[in-house]
């Protein structure tokens, strides 16, 4: 699937969006977790309350020489777990440790408005037996650097398993996004193409929301303008239809005029017009009935080196006495399934149109070959004419389409119109472009397989 | 006189043909729709049938194909103009010609005559004994027969003729040009297949009746060669 350049763009702002989240999270969770940490300075729980008695029980009756005597014991056995501060009121603690003097002024302030919480109190402010007041108290960072002796990891899996997550919802959700403009993309160009047929609707599924509103917009252009394609091609065709009748009619009361006064150059000329007139109708109806498809019935395997050349050769022979030549290459065989007489008549219109504007002196190229990767028959047509205006490049295959530059040509303006509808009936694409050095060339593509590589 | 049986659902243009024609020395017959053109042409008095493909309820390809499987009367089709369709369809059931409708009733006339030239000369008793012999087929111009080891091939009477052209220039070769001229009595037309649809449609019964394998080659830009061996 080709993602566009809509779906990179909003994956990565959303999942830029989704990370820096992500960081922002993280840092403000890390910052409350300090500011909720320093909040409690002071350890709690009843083993610190344990701790404290003890230490105070000590303090009160047995002197500050006994608690520091107990406590170097302590440090002794277990030196990183002495983690009870005895402080008196000068801020000298026991063992001559210092700490910060935030600390300090909680334990204090702890002393004197104890929590009411129901827990033992963490903080006790003890006189010894020499009468000096000390504090006792154990802080929260020795708590816990004694609960946690090791720092702990960065937490990679979860940083991997978000970042990941971010990535897969990011490209969700721009696919998501990205997915029913694209289809609105190919849909557009699909009409243009003139597959006036083409609906998104069923394609978004049971999405619900403004891209969806834009896909049912779109369905309705595309059924109205349909609609109205096919009124005037059912006009076009339903008006040849009926001239057909009384143009029977006509021919048949001509041909009795013809019987009772003979020739006569009035009755001559009326004749010619009713031919004329007939031809056009015909034409008009080869037109329509190319546009309602051709009967796949009707299709046969065709040697299209053979009709080509066959095509070249008449054009040639018609072209010779006006001082212009047809050159045909193509060694390929290459076999098409398609309506013969369509595919004759479309073929012939191009080769005859490119002789009838080749300037005088001048050959006109038809070359067969065969593109292998697409299993398509390519036959380019160039002339060396005075080409056609870019912007008329399409225009030249609708029906009644006259040069800008104001040249008047034989015939009634279907041809390439018909030759356009005919390729197409038969599965395969003409377009048309400048060539460098002048004149135009005209690339039909067909669906082939071929019979013999070229040799 | 030659009796036309004229098959067509627009009555004014019928009246019309039908006075042309008169005037042209034919003696014409009218049938308004399908059912009474198929029991006026299996009565058996007229020539030809001329009869027009696009009519409601029953249609000429269907008309054809009732006719077709009773007699072998010959029959030229008129054709929507631009609707290829019909027109092969009515020459693979057996139509000896189609004119593509509307058309000028000089060309309507050439065609008819053309047709009726082809099959008259069977009527000429002289050469009702003649017969060609290509390989494993016997042609029998005359009684417009033709056998393949003792077994008949059933061809229309357009199919006939262009077999026999072949057959006459059995290992040449012969061009679409001329095989239109001989064997439809017209000259080829630009966008015209029906030589290649009446040659297809001949191939197919050869293979029927006297087995798989090559008669008739196609040449190409050229034409088409009868093989005997």
């Amino acid at each position: 699937m080709n993602l566009g350049r809509l779906f990179w763009k909003s994956f990565l702002a959303f999942w830029g969006a989704l990370v820096l989240a992500g960081l922002a999270a993280g840092m403000m969770i890390s910052l409350l977790n300090e500011a909720h940490t320093r909040d409690l300075q002071l350890a709690a729980g009843p083993r610190t309350a344990f701790i404290v008695n003890n230490a105070a029980a000590t303090l009160r009756y047995g002197g500050v020489a006994a608690l520091r005597e107990v406590m170097r014991e302590w440090q002794q056995e277990r030196p990183e777990d002495v983690s009870l501060y005895v402080v008196d009121a000068q801020s000298h603690e026991l063992l001559g440790r210092t700490l910060p003097i935030s600390v300090l002024a909680r334990a204090r302030a702890r002393a004197r408005t104890p929590l009411n919480d129901g827990h033992p109190p963490n903080v006790r402010e003890v006189m010894s037996t020499d009468g000096q007041r000390y504090l006792l108290f154990i802080p929260a960072e020795a708590e816990a650097a004694h609960l946690r002796a090791r720092p702990e990891p960065l937490p990679w899996v979860p940083i991997g398993g978000g970042l990941f997550a971010s990535l897969v919802f990011s490209a969700l959700l721009a696919w998501y996004l990205a997915k029913p403009i694209g289809l609105l993309r190919w849909a557009f160009a699909a009409l243009a193409e003139g597959r006036l047929d083409t609906r998104v609707q069923p394609l978004m599924g049971r999405r619900r929301d403004e891209v969806a509103d834009l896909g049912a917009d779109f369905d309705r252009m595309a059924q109205q303008l349909g609609r109205l394609i096919d009124a005037q091609r059912r006009l076009l065709h339903d008006v040849s239809h009926e001239l057909r009748s009384p143009l029977a009619r006509l021919q048949a009361a001509i041909g009795l005029l013809r019987q009772d006064l003979g020739t006569h150059v009035l009755i001559e000329r009326i004749e010619r017009e009713s031919v004329r007139l007939d031809e056009l109708v015909g034409e008009l109806l080869t037109l329509s009935h190319l546009e309602a498809g051709t009967d796949p019935r009707a299709r046969e395997a065709v040697d299209l080196l053979d009709l080509v050349a066959e095509i070249v050769e008449d054009a040639r022979f018609e072209a010779q006495p006006q001082r212009r030549d047809v050159r045909f290459s193509g060694a390929a065989e290459i076999r098409v399934m398609a309506h013969v007489g369509s595919l004759y008549r479309a073929l012939e219109n191009v080769i005859r149109n490119a002789v009838k504007y080749t300037a005088e002196d001048s050959v006109v190229e038809v070359q067969v070959d065969y593109l292998a990767p697409t299993q398509q028959a390519r036959i380019i047509i160039g002339d060396r004419g005075p080409g056609v205006p870019r912007a008329d490049l399409s225009a030249i295959f609708e029906p009644f389409y006259r040069s800008a530059n104001g040249q008047k040509a034989a015939g009634f303006g279907l041809g390439l119109a018909i030759a356009r509808r005919a390729i197409e009936a038969n599965g395969g694409r003409i377009r048309a472009h400048n060539r460098s050095g002048g004149g135009l060339c005209m690339e039909i593509l067909l669906p082939g397989e071929i019979q013999r590589p070229s040799s | 006189m030659t009796r036309v049986l004229l098959i067509d659902d627009d009555v004014e243009l019928a009246e019309l043909l039908k006075a042309y024609l008169e005037r042209e020395g034919f003696e014409v017959r009218l049938a308004a729709d399908g059912e009474q053109g198929v029991r006026e042409a299996l009565r058996g008095d007229c020539a030809i049938v001329i009869l027009d493909v696009m009519m409601p309820r029953l249609n000429g390809i269907e008309v054809l194909s009732r006719i077709r499987a009773h007699s072998r009367l010959p029959v030229l089709m008129l054709t929507a103009k631009g609707d290829d369709v019909d027109r092969i369809v009515g020459l693979e059931l057996g139509a000896d010609d189609y004119v593509p409708k509307p058309c000028t009733p000089r060309e309507l006339v050439a065609r008819l005559r053309a047709i009726l030239r082809r099959t008259q000369e069977a009527q000429n008793p002289e050469r009702r004994r003649e017969s060609l012999q290509a390989g494993l087929l016997q042609i029998w111009p005359t009684q417009r027969r033709v056998q393949c080891q003792g077994h008949n091939l059933e061809l229309t009477s357009t199919e006939f003729n262009l077999l026999e052209v072949l057959v006459r220039n059995a290992g040449y070769v012969v061009s679409k040009q001329e095989l239109s001229e001989q064997g439809l009595g017209r000259a080829l037309t630009r966008y015209d297949r029906s030589i290649d649809v009446h040659v297809s449609s001949i191939r197919h019964k050869l293979a029927q009746v006297c087995g798989e394998r090559t008669w008739i080659r196609t040449i190409r830009g050229l034409g088409y060669q009868f093989l005997q061996e």
